[in-house]
């Protein structure tokens, strides 16, 4: 492995087993992602693209291969581990938001920051700097169903960025949003990647939105079939 | 925010739910403190300061059977004994209420204070008892019931005996486990029925109470095979076995106690799933964000815990205070004279409240537990 990749990835596959069909989600791929890019994963539905990207991010397991991130082989890791892990090094961004509804946005921003040892003036400042990179410091306050599609996602990034991973992960985070407030996020996860050195990896189907990353490849049946880097 | 915050605005989110979700907890719990503190009272009855020394002497064949009023002379030179008194059930009627609601005994008075020594009453009220041939003395709850006070007349008719009394009030009486009884002259009855020379049972005071089974033999003996045999036993015996007459009334409680908790259990259980099910994205959410299942059943559990808490608390406070403070003798129009929530029926509320809180959360937690993140996040997609 490069010491410069954060995301090395060796023949992994990843098939599901629906009683006596087997379905290839993941069909031995070999891939290697380097700090601070920026990588967009296309792909048709049911192409594995999501699959690889939970994998990834250690929500899910192959059925073989390996899969190092930071340096850890995220297939060893056991249930409490891989949460740890998650929570230190990897900030989640999802189509639907997932704000909790009863929580005001810095709220939201805070939860993975429960999981630490900071004490509550520490978490109160990294949430205010949080929100305010995303531009919504002036929103702290306001409950999910307050704040637009646009501003809920940029909340779910800062929710992302709160614990200061490397890696962050999108799956279609603008498949939910009007074309302004797409690029309105698409533009913080490209400065995220520029001014902060964060390693960004997107699922996503629409074209204009990988255009915003430094490399795109393309999944197919499970299987990568060409490597565009920018 | 901190994870108590968290968990409070999660409980909380759906208001009306766990309005509901609270009260029918608070409304069980208040049922099961209310059926269990009945039990109690009908089953334990409250014994009086001088229990420990007094001995019901009744009919061996059955209470409603007459004693002779012979036997008197016998029982009081039984060495022990101190006092003996003629103690006939009267069974009136106040002015024509259909129903008996205080019960009437015909006794007699100088025997009558040194038995039933825990009765308080001003001094002067037994000497007028004994000199008033009409006198009676009452209960406060019930001279309070009819708004009755000393000198006041009234009527009975009995049920059992032929004609009519009037009596004048010489005394009221409390300081008793049931202060509800009107006590009059034996001789005044005997009077109006024409002395047949029969009481109804007799109650004695023994001297001390090592003196108590020796008292009690020697009456059973001294009557047995003649015409009237005696059953003579403690008072709290003699209570146990008036209680025992009324059925197996400890099951039937038992049983409305155990479905009362039952069905709580299934109600608080479907809640619970109900709401976890609704927010297994949200938890998927948490996984992801590093949350572990020890971390998710923490949530869960104190979120039920907490609903099933404030539910015990509406519900077990709410008996408390009720009985406590209320007029419960009023409430059961005299049925009951004390309803004494206990600290062991507050526990027992309070350990069902716990276990069904931790019952209601087992089910969530396992599924939430299984769930996968990539499952989870799938759920409401």
């Amino acid at each position: 492995m490069a010491a410069d990749n954060i995301v090395t990835i060796r023949n992994l596959s990843k098939i599901y087993a629906q009683g006596e069909i087997q379905v290839t989600a993941l069909n031995n791929i070999s891939l290697d992602i380097a700090v601070a890019e920026f990588l967009a994963l296309m792909g048709p539905s049911g192409s594995g693209k999501s699959t690889l990207l939970h994998i990834i991010a250690g929500i899910d397991r192959p059925t073989s291969g390996g899969c190092r991130v930071q340096n850890v082989d995220v297939t060893k890791l056991n249930e409490s581990e891989l949460a740890d892990w998650r929570n230190q090094n990897v900030g989640f961004i999802f189509q639907t938001f997932n704000l909790i509804p009863v929580l005001t946005a810095a709220e939201n921003v805070e939860l993975p920051l429960l999981l630490t040892q900071l004490s509550r003036a520490q978490r109160h400042k990294q949430v205010e700097t949080a929100l305010e990179l995303v531009g919504l410091a002036d929103r702290a306050k306001h409950l999910p169903r307050q704040l637009s599609g646009g501003q809920e996602q940029r909340v779910a990034i800062a929710r992302a960025l709160v614990t200061d991973p490397q890696l962050i992960v999108a799956d279609e985070p603008t498949g939910n949003l009007d074309s302004h407030s797409a690029q309105e996020v698409l533009g913080v996860l490209q400065a995220l990647r520029r001014d902060a050195g964060k390693t960004v990896i997107l699922v996503t189907h629409d074209p204009k939105a990988a255009a915003f990353g430094t490399r795109t490849i393309h999944l197919e049946k499970g299987e990568l079939l060409n490597d565009n880097s920018v | 925010m901190t994870a108590a915050g968290f968990i409070v605005k999660n409980a909380l989110r759906n208001k009306r739910r766990a309005l509901l979700s609270v009260s029918s907890v608070a409304a069980s719990l208040f049922l099961l403190v209310t059926l269990q503190v009945a039990l109690r009272e009908l089953t334990l009855p409250q014994e009086g300061a001088g229990a420990a020394l007094r001995v019901a002497a009744r009919s061996k064949i059955s209470i409603a059977n007459f004693l002779p009023a012979r036997q008197r002379p016998i029982i009081e030179n039984i060495p022990g004994v101190e006092a003996v008194t003629p103690f006939t059930w009267f069974g009136g009627e106040y002015k024509n209420e259909g129903a008996m609601s205080f019960a009437q005994f015909a006794i007699e008075p100088k025997a009558m204070r040194k038995v039933f020594v825990e009765a308080r009453m001003h001094a002067d009220a037994w000497d007028a008892l004994e000199k008033e041939k009409k006198g009676c003395i009452l209960g406060k709850i019930t001279a309070d019931k009819y708004h009755l006070q000393v000198g006041d007349r009234f009527t009975l008719v009995s049920t059992i005996f032929p004609g009519e009394l009037e009596f004048k009030v010489v005394g009221i009486y409390s300081g008793t486990p049931d202060d509800r009884n009107m006590f009059f002259r034996h001789d005044y009855l005997d009077d109006s029925i024409g002395y047949p020379g029969l009481v109804g049972m007799w109650w004695l005071k023994v001297k001390s109470a090592a003196d108590m089974p020796r008292v009690i033999d020697t009456i059973n003996k001294d009557f047995a095979n003649t015409s009237a045999e005696v059953r003579a036993e403690s008072e709290r015996a003699f209570q146990l076995g008036f209680i025992s007459m009324w059925g197996n009334i400890k099951v039937l409680i038992a049983s409305i106690s155990t479905v009362v908790v039952f069905t709580l259990v299934l109600v608080s259980a479907s809640t619970m799933s109900m709401a976890i099910r609704e927010r297994f994205r949200e938890l998927a959410i948490l996984k992801a964000l590093g949350f572990r299942r020890r971390e998710l059943f923490a949530f869960i559990l104190a979120e039920s815990f907490g609903l099933a808490a404030a539910g015990a608390l509406l519900g077990i406070g709410g008996a408390y205070c009720l009985y406590t403070y209320g007029d419960i003798s009023k409430m059961t129009h005299g049925i009951f004279v004390s309803f004494e929530v206990t600290p062991r029926i507050i526990g027992a509320g309070a350990l069902v409240a716990a276990g069904l809180g931790i019952i209601a959360a087992i089910a969530p937690s396992i599924a939430v537990a299984k769930m996968s993140v990539v499952n989870g996040l799938k759920t409401l997609d």
